[in-house]
């Protein structure tokens, strides 16, 4: 196969490098310390050390198994780490709270409310009047684009549609961080593009920092500022790339040198180490010698 | 075959008419059973019921003789050259054909009860709607939060799950004599049997129904900042909501089942009371009668509560908004608007 000759991912154009000190001069929101998961014998999460600026889209991926999503959950309070802190603009978060939104890859929507109950249900609990509250959740509710819906129940929403709803009712309570893991992985190719960008038109109007868990590769450089990549086996933060594409993102840059230098990285990281060995496995039911297929 | 779908695909669906027909042969099939035992002559018939007593002393009209005696009896007169007696098949009182039940079904209505003070018909009904009513909903007022405890928090489920399960194996009759020693002879021993017979089976049921709420609807509110009340009040209560009430209609018919041993304990009372007589007197087309009736009110009650399900739960897929709904929505947005308007001046 002819190698690509690509540039490396660490050349950022003077704007991208510009971007990125400008990110890293905003204040860190959440600031991940020393984190070790152990469930029984096995680790899962090894001395994972991060931070996070205010308003940054930061992805996470790696192989799986490698704990991106435990990470996300021990931050959103889901699960508790063995030992480490996690640290929400200087607080220490122990439970889940309305600081930090979730979006999770099942339809996590409340099958018995329309959605505008849906999205109103984090207002009305944190002590907002329904008035308040229902004015607050169609602003949300407009922002996604379903006004016309918010009457519907889930049972009669599309995928991407309910994940657009999710959205609203976790940005709905004003998070400090909206945490989201694999939320686009169920839905079909072309809606997933159209969510892609999507969240970025969301996240460019709204206050928000993002963390997001993928495993496709072309979603994390195409949403991300940073990319956190964990590895496995030991487990461990391999590395965090600055992604060098420019912002504003359009479809188009899928196949810049950037993109693919970026990919391209990635893929070393993430895959270098698998393709390495063939599975060996008995032939079988291979009655002549000219059914080989290679 | 080529034509239309099979009849028989597993997990497949039927069309309408083809559910009508079969929900109509589920019915006929056993009437059609009966009917054929009834009134085909060499089906069954072991008895002969007597139209002329000929010369047997002990024949008298009408009266029932198995069929082997009298053709014994018919043999000896024969021999001698007697007058013979002569009869046609029958089945055995209890054993009433289908018109006859049909016929007892409107009587036992009209007719008045043969001892004076005892319940007519529709009183003995009334009596034991009255019982089921009772148990179950005390038995649903304690059980239902008790079950939702357990199935959402295993402090609640490991204090009480073993207990009601050692006790749900105490069959609920073996407590009568017991209930009537502390709670007399009427209707409250009958009530504290149907009780004990719902209530210990409820709490497991409706704890396991409680655990089998997706855990993830339940991450997603404690994310939106629900804290433990809102959790059981908004996010458990009405998730389970569904498999509740449909766990309910089980569990109404399961409290049925114990009506009858409950109405045995004390002063009997009750569709059995009234049963127990009618077997005394050899009345079996009414015994049959009663007996249809209690299924009749078990399944329409059934009916009944699964379209006020269907009323009640709008979320559920492949449900229509039914009217009643649509009526409780607008009356509810017209309270909405009111408020906002409130609001706003």
């Amino acid at each position: 196969m002819q190698t690509l000759n690509l540039p490396s991912h660490l050349d950022q154009s003077p704007e991208v490098a510009a971007r990125f000190s400008k990110l890293k001069s905003r204040p860190v929101i959440l600031d991940v310390k020393h984190l070790n998961k152990t469930f029984h014998t096995h680790t899962t999460l090894n001395d994972i050390s991060l931070q996070v600026f205010r308003r940054e889209f930061m992805c996470v991926v790696g192989p799986s198994g490698c704990g991106k999503s435990t990470l996300i959950r021990i931050i959103a309070g889901l699960e508790t780490p063995t030992s480490g802190d996690v640290l929400l603009e200087g607080t220490q978060v122990s439970a889940p709270g309305s600081d930090r939104g979730m979006v999770f890859q099942g339809y996590t929507l409340f099958p018995w409310l329309t959605v505008k109950k849906n999205v109103m249900f984090g207002l009305e609990i944190g002590g907002r009047s329904p008035v308040e509250s229902e004015s607050e959740a169609r602003q949300w509710i407009d922002l996604v684009g379903l006004s016309k819906f918010e009457n519907s129940y889930p049972h009669e929403l599309s995928g991407g549609m309910k994940q657009r709803v999710a959205i609203a009712r976790a940005l709905a309570n004003n998070p400090r961080i909206l945490l989201m893991d694999e939320p686009f992985g169920a839905l079909d190719a072309q809606t997933r593009c159209k969510m892609q960008s999507y969240l970025l038109e969301i996240w460019k109007r709204v206050d928000v920092t993002i963390m997001f868990v993928t495993h496709d590769l072309d979603e994390a450089i195409y949403l991300s500022d940073r990319i956190l990549v964990l590895g496995t086996n030991p487990s461990r933060i391999m590395e965090v790339i600055e992604v060098p594409v420019p912002r504003p993102r359009s479809s188009s840059q899928f196949l810049s040198p950037e993109f693919l230098a970026t990919k391209a990285r990635l893929e070393e990281l993430i895959h270098g180490t698998e393709e390495a060995e063939p599975m060996p496995l008995p032939k079988i039911r291979l009655t002549h010698a000219g059914d080989d297929v290679e | 075959m080529s034509k239309g779908k099979k009849w028989l695909v597993p997990f497949g669906t039927l069309s309408e008419p083809r559910q009508l027909i079969l929900l109509w042969i589920s019915f006929t099939l056993p009437l059609a059973v009966w009917a054929i035992v009834s009134y085909v002559p060499f089906v069954w018939h072991p008895l002969v019921k007597i139209d002329d007593p000929g010369d047997v002393s002990y024949f008298t009209r009408d009266a029932l003789i198995e069929r082997t005696t009298f053709k014994a009896e018919n043999a000896k007169l024969a021999a001698s050259g007697g007058h013979i007696a002569t009869g046609t098949p029958a089945n055995p009182v209890f054993l009433p054909a289908p018109h006859e039940v049909a016929v007892a079904f409107y009587k036992s209505f009209t007719t008045p009860p043969k001892r004076k003070g005892d319940k007519w018909l529709h009183e003995s009904l009334w009596q034991s709607i009255q019982v089921i009513f009772w148990g179950f909903l005390w038995s649903s007022v304690v059980g239902v939060p008790i079950g939702i405890l357990c199935g959402t928090f295993p402090f609640f489920s490991r204090i009480t799950e073993p207990f009601v399960d050692f006790t749900r194996y105490m069959p609920a009759p073996a407590f009568g004599a017991l209930a009537v020693a502390v709670l007399g002879i009427y209707e409250a021993p009958k009530i504290a049997i149907i009780f004990i017979g719902t209530f210990f089976q409820q709490v497991l049921v409706i704890a396991n129904t409680t655990r089998k709420l997706d855990t993830s609807l339940v991450e997603a509110a404690q994310t939106l900042g629900a804290n433990r009340r809102q959790l059981l009040f908004r996010v458990v209560v009405p998730g389970i909501a569904v498999d509740l009430y449909n766990d309910m209609r089980i569990l109404l018919g399961w409290a049925w089942t114990y009506l009858i041993v409950a109405e045995y304990i004390g002063a009997s009372s009750g569709i059995t009371f009234f049963i127990n007589q009618q077997a005394k007197y050899r009345i079996y087309d009414n015994v049959f009668a009663a007996i249809i009736i209690i299924g009749i009110i078990g399944f329409t009650s059934d009916r009944i509560l699964d379209w006020i399900g269907r009323q009640l739960f709008p979320w559920q897929k492949g449900v229509k908004k039914s009217l009643l709904r649509a009526i409780l929505d607008r009356r509810r947005n017209s309270t909405q608007n009111t408020e906002t308007a409130n609001a706003n001046a």
